[in-house]
C-alpha cells in the first residue's frame, strides 16, 4: 500500500520484532520504527551492493587469464 | 599436513619472497622449468614453469607432495585451492609498479582496462584469505621488504613460529635488483 504521493509504502513486520525495535530506539535519535527500519535497510543494501561490485565477472576473469598467459603463468 | 604458500599478484615480489625463505633455511619447492632471465635475474622459484594454476584448475596438482614446504601460487590460483591447511604469505605491491613490471615482461598494457581488473583480483584474493577457515595468512608489502628487510623478515619469522634464519634471509634482499619502485619512504 502506497501513500497518495507515492513517496512511501507500508511494509509489514511481525509485532514482536516491532516491539524489539521500539525498545532498541528508545533514547536514540530515531523517532519511529519506520525511520530505524529505513536506516538499517539502506545500510544493508549499500553493503550488499558494495560486495557485489567486487565479484568477478566471467569477462573480467577472461581478461585476467589473457594477461596471465602472456606472463607465462597459465597455458 | 600444512602447506605453505607464497602468493600475491604476479610481479608483486613473490619470487623475492621465495628467495628470502630459501636463503633463510625454509623448505622451498621449485624446479628449473623457468630459468632466471632479465625479469627475474635471481630466478622464479616456481614449479612447472609457474603453471601450477592450470593443475589447480583441473584438480591434478599434488598438494600432498608439498607438505611442510613452501610453494608459489600466484593470486588467481588461490581461487582453485582445495580444502586443506595452509599458511600463506601474501605479497602486496603498488599496482602501478606491478603494471610497469608486467608491461616490461609481456608487452603493452591498456592500464585503464587492466589495472582495475588486477585491483579486483587482489581484493578477491585477500577476501578469500580472510574468509577461508583453513588459511592462516600474513600480508607483506614489497616496498617494506626492499626498504627495511630485517623488520619485515622478523615479522615473517614470527608468523612461521621462529623457523627462519633471519640473518641469512636478510642477505637475500638486494635492493639494487628491485626496479620499478614508485613509492619511497
Amino acid at each position: 500500500m502506497s501513500n497518495e504521493k507515492g513517496k512511501y509504502t507500508t511494509v509489514s513486520i511481525p509485532t514482536p520484532l516491532a516491539e524489539k525495535i521500539k525498545k532498541r530506539i528508545e533514547g536514540t535519535g530515531f523517532t519511529s520504527i519506520s525511520s530505524y527500519v529505513t536506516y538499517v535497510l539502506r545500510e544493508l543494501l549499500a553493503s550488499m551492493e558494495e560486495e557485489e561490485e567486487e565479484v568477478f565477472s566471467k569477462e573480467d576473469e577472461e581478461k585476467i587469464k589473457e594477461r596471465l598467459r602472456a606472463l607465462g603463468y597459465l597455458d | 599436513m600444512t602447506n605453505y604458500i607464497v602468493s600475491g599478484l604476479e610481479r608483486s615480489g613473490t619470487s623475492m619472497m621465495m628467495q628470502i625463505l630459501y636463503k633463510g633455511g625454509m623448505s622451498v619447492a621449485f624446479d628449473k622449468s623457468r630459468p632466471p632471465n632479465e625479469h627475474n635475474p635471481k630466478g622464479y622459484y616456481e614449479l612447472e614453469g609457474g603453471k601450477v594454476i592450470n593443475r589447480l584448475m583441473d584438480g591434478t596438482f599434488p598438494m600432498e607432495k608439498y607438505d611442510e614446504k613452501f610453494i608459489k601460487i600466484t593470486a588467481y590460483g588461490l581461487k582453485f585451492l582445495p580444502r586443506g591447511n595452509y599458511k600463506i604469505i601474501y605479497m602486496v605491491r603498488n599496482l602501478d609498479e606491478i603494471m610497469d613490471s608486467m608491461e616490461k615482461m609481456s608487452g603493452p598494457i591498456d592500464r585503464e582496462t587492466e589495472k582495475p581488473l588486477f585491483e579486483k583480483l587482489n581484493k578477491y584474493a585477500m577476501k578469500l584469505l580472510e574468509e577461508r577457515e583453513d588459511i592462516e595468512y600474513i600480508t607483506v608489502k614489497y616496498n617494506d621488504v626492499v626498504l627495511n628487510p630485517r623488520k619485515e623478515i622478523e615479522r615473517i619469522n614470527e608468523f612461521l613460529g621462529g623457523k627462519l634464519d633471519v640473518e641469512s634471509a636478510v642477505k637475500a634482499v638486494d635492493p639494487k635488483l628491485y626496479r620499478n619502485v614508485r613509492e619511497k619512504r
